[in-house]
């Protein structure tokens, strides 16, 4: 196999009769395999009612299925010093597991058992509410979980982007096992899945066992056609959220481009103008590796001139149009209007007259040398493998780098002013209540 | 074909004559990548009395403006490199960590070296850093799961213990901080002597020298303070704290006690105890019987922290304010037995080769690899210790286990906070 930095690696990829797509990407001096299976389900799927079933699904396909009875799941991986686990996201769910080369039998046995026959009884899915009961519990101790909440609630009023995969606290306290296993039945099998394999294996024997194990699976798997297409904001959305904690927040969201639009390049472009890195092209794990910015815009004219502690620009392309946000944390003493005012400048300043020479440059070079050390591993190599296998064909990777290589002044100048045009922002602040401070303020 | 010379799993060191150790790991097979990281006996027990998160403070700064670079041509720098600097501060050391693409190493680790050897300390910089510390301080305190751990560390350490502290210091010792003291503390701590230089590379030792030498000279002459040898002490009875904390959704909980330091002979069998207790595996006592059979909890594990002068357990579960006191009640359970009764052998088989299996899964990039070789520099383990370690876990009986946990895992020594909406 040959594998170049930067490149999206070799692999084998063919579909079985039953719609299962196949990527395999062998190593031979990987001393790990990883084996992933991405749906096209997420929480776009969904509906009021059934808010959540996604991510609820996912956490049941570790509860029992025919041949891996509750724990066995986690005690077969374990047991060989696997790692193993899942995440939900509006657009797609994936569950994964990384073992010794040796042992890649094990997941590959797991995710044919339970891609069609996952048990779902009414036992495990009732104990399994408090369970995600209490994860979104833990999430709302966080200003910046109820912020993003909002910010997505106010953005959307048709789109099934208006609530958070976790789901809403009311569908989680009402929707039935019957309902959750409705659900998996509907969206969860081969047609509806891509199946990675990465790392250290041998591809003509693995071709085999995947042909046979997954192969005798039947055909089923809606591919989900979400119908609601959210109209145009006709005005700004705003909200103020007050909440425990000492944590100041202001977020604004910009309806921005699907991750095909021919918009999306110029988009990642101006995103790591703002915030500094698209989590898309980076070397760390799963979305990237996050952090502090010093050279982006929004660190040099919100952070350094303390106006904020902290500063960042998210855009994750999706596959119907989503938000292109800016949260920043209010440093002590600066009003959120006068945080929400900063902001505003700089975006307003990228569309009047876009990035310099220089920076586009930088911008460049950040994403190519981002790129380079994205494969390392047979995690992220299965992760990435996925990930834009979910996207498009083979080479939609490739081309959607070489698209953003190639965004000029103008063209990131054009999407600056479609992006952030007057009148279509959604805005939250988060002012904090105080309390439990013991820190000798 | 793997050899001594290539296997990332077999260390190489040397100690220079200025007291510099630097540590050679070979790069993972494959990897196009880099890892190479300074540690310095520089934590927050070095801070002076007074001057409470001064370390952390110097190490926040140390990716800022260093050399003949600002902050922003640094930052630059390094992206144009494709490389990234971390920083990580401890009670007992502070590490300074770049890593890249391997066709980079030597751009990339002259910035480390301009970072630890020439940091320049710029006013604004360190006003931002304060005014970042100043914020971490209010989230430790009005966090639930950060205000439980500062609590239980309170109550488990006495004061002036460094384990006892997060480090962030206090509101006005922080406002206190000025620029002469953090050039002071750097170059007190900033040291060739007891520091080390970890590099994970397919570079030999030889070229790894040179690169050292050259890079790496001019270290601050003056000798740092040295290691205060502290005790860990145990808290003296069992102890439980409430924090209320009005508006929060989910109650945290911890539970801990003082614990010994690596290099104790224990340590096998109380890293083995955690393990089983809560550790890394979905199969742990704590996710199975809190979260798995009873949908208490969606968090419960435990954590084993084993330091040079010493060390502490915790076990913490997060769980709606209605479900802590039978949770609370579950970990208890759970603490007393890790303490008192034998591991059955098919579960410490279980926890002990799934121990092992997880080596070649650390191996999988240069930075995963590199933690390995930080954590041998740092504490002194052998060149071959990871290849030890196999043999070393499948020694460890359930009796020298219970021998080891039951003095540690002793309730009647341990404290239980709770903090959370209706604590």
């Amino acid at each position: 196999m040959v594998r170049t930095a930067g490149r999206t690696p070799s692999a084998k990829r063919f579909r079985l009769a039953n719609g299962l797509q196949v990527v395999l990407a062998a190593r031979a001096d990987s001393p790990t395999t990883s084996v992933w299976v991405w749906y096209r389900v997420g929480s776009k799927n969904e509906w009021p009612g059934v808010t959540g079933a996604s991510h609820w699904v996912e956490h049941m396909l570790f509860q029992g299925s025919p041949k891996f009875a509750k724990g066995a799941i986690d005690r077969a991986i374990v047991e060989v010093g696997g790692t193993l686990n899942a995440f939900t996201d509006t657009d797609f769910t994936a569950y994964f597991s990384t073992v010794p080369k040796e042992q890649l039998s094990i997941p590959l046995a797991i995710e044919a058992d339970r891609m069609t026959r996952a048990l779902l009884t009414d036992r495990e899915v009732e104990r399994e509410r408090t369970v995600i009961h209490s994860e979104r519990e833990g999430d709302e101790n966080w200003p910046e979980f109820r912020v993003d909440e909002e910010l997505y609630q106010l953005g959307f009023r048709h789109h099934p982007y208006r609530w958070e995969p976790l789901g809403r606290k009311e569908d989680i306290r009402a929707l039935t096992p019957e309902a959750l296993r409705k659900y998996y039945r509907h969206f969860y099998g081969p047609k509806n899945a891509v199946l990675v394999v990465s790392g250290g294996f041998d591809s003509p024997e693995v071709e085999r066992t995947v042909r046979s194990s997954f192969g005798r699976l039947p055909a089923v798997g809606a591919d989900p056609h979400v119908r609601e297409v959210e109209p145009e904001p006709n005005g700004e959305r705003r909200s103020t959220l007050r909440g425990p904690g000492t944590t100041p927040l202001v977020a604004i969201g910009w309806r921005s481009p699907a991750i095909h639009d021919a918009e999306t390049p110029a988009a990642i472009v101006l995103d790591v103008l703002l915030g500094g890195e698209t989590r898309l092209f980076s070397s760390g794990a799963s979305w990237g590796r996050g952090g502090e910015h010093p050279s982006s815009r929004l660190y040099r004219a919100l952070v350094d001139p303390a106006l904020a502690v902290r500063a960042a620009s998210e855009y994750r392309p999706r596959v119907h149009p989503s938000l292109f946000t800016i949260t920043a944390q209010a440093a002590p003493g600066v009003g959120l209007d006068r945080l929400e005012s900063a902001i505003r400048t700089q975006v307003e300043r990228l569309a009047k007259t876009g990035p310099t020479r220089e920076e586009l440059f930088e911008v460049r070079t950040k994403v190519r040398r981002g790129a380079e050390l994205a494969y390392e591993g047979a995690s992220r190599t299965g992760f990435r493998l996925g990930y834009f296998s979910m996207l498009g064909p083979v080479a939609f990777e490739s081309a959607l780098l070489r698209r953003i290589l190639a965004v000029d002044r103008s063209a990131a100048r054009r999407e600056a002013v479609r992006l952030f045009r007057p009148g279509r922002a959604v805005v939250v602040h988060y002012e904090p209540t105080g309390g439990n401070d013991d820190h000798g303020a | 074909m793997t050899t001594e010379r290539n296997d990332p799993l077999v260390f190489a060191r040397e100690t220079r004559a200025d007291g510099l150790t630097i540590l050679r790991q070979p790069a993972p097979p494959g990897s196009a990548g880099f890892a190479a990281t300074y540690v310095a006996p520089a934590g927050w027990a070095f801070d002076p009395a007074g001057r409470e998160g001064l370390s952390v403070m110097t190490s926040l700064l140390a990716p800022s403006a260093a050399g003949r670079r600002g902050r922003v041509a640094l930052a630059r720098e390094l992206d144009r490199l494709g490389g990234s600097i971390e920083r990580h501060c401890a009670p007992e050391s502070a590490e300074v960590a770049v890593s890249g693409p391997a066709s980079e190493l030597e751009p990339l680790l002259g910035l480390l070296a301009d970072v630890v050897l020439r940091p320049r300390f710029e006013a604004d910089d360190l006003e931002r850093v304060r005014r970042q510390i100043f914020e971490r301080q209010l989230r430790e305190s009005t966090q639930p799961g950060h205000r439980a751990e500062r609590e239980l560390l309170r109550a488990v350490f006495p004061k002036g213990h460094p384990y006892r502290a997060s480090g962030l210091g206090e509101r006005r010792t922080v406002a206190r901080i000025r620029r002469k003291d953090i050039e002071t503390f750097h170059e007190a701590t900033a040291a060739s002597d007891g520091g080390f230089l970890v590099l994970t590379t397919s570079r030999s030792l030889r070229e790894v020298q040179r690169l050292a030498d050259r890079l790496f000279s001019g270290f601050p002459t003056e000798h740092p303070v040295g290691f205060p040898r502290t005790e860990a002490l145990r808290a003296p009875v069992r102890g439980a704290r409430t924090v209320p904390m009005a508006g929060r959704t989910q109650t945290e909980i911890r539970l801990g006690g003082a614990a010994p330091p690596r290099s104790d002979p224990r340590f096998p069998s109380l890293f083995l105890a955690n393990e089983v207790l809560g550790g890394r595996s979905m199969l742990n006592r704590l996710f199975q019987h809190v979260r798995e059979r009873r949908g208490l909890a969606y968090h419960a594990s435990s954590d084993l922290e084993a330091m040079r002068w010493g060390g502490y357990w915790t076990a913490q579960a997060g769980t709606g304010p209605e479900r802590a006191a039978e949770v609370v009640r579950l970990m208890t359970v759970e603490v007393r037995e890790i303490g008192t009764v034998p591991i059955p052998s098919a579960e410490l088989d279980r926890t002990r080769e799934s121990s092992i299996g997880e080596i070649p899964l650390s191996l999988e990039t240069a930075a995963d690899a590199h933690e390995l070789a930080v954590d041998a520099a740092y504490h002194g383990l052998s060149d071959h210790y990871w290849k030890e370690w196999p043999p070393l876990l499948r020694a460890t009986t359930a009796a020298a286990i219970r021998e080891a946990a039951g003095p540690v895992y002793d309730l009647a020594h341990s404290t239980t906070v709770v903090a959370g909406p209706n604590a």
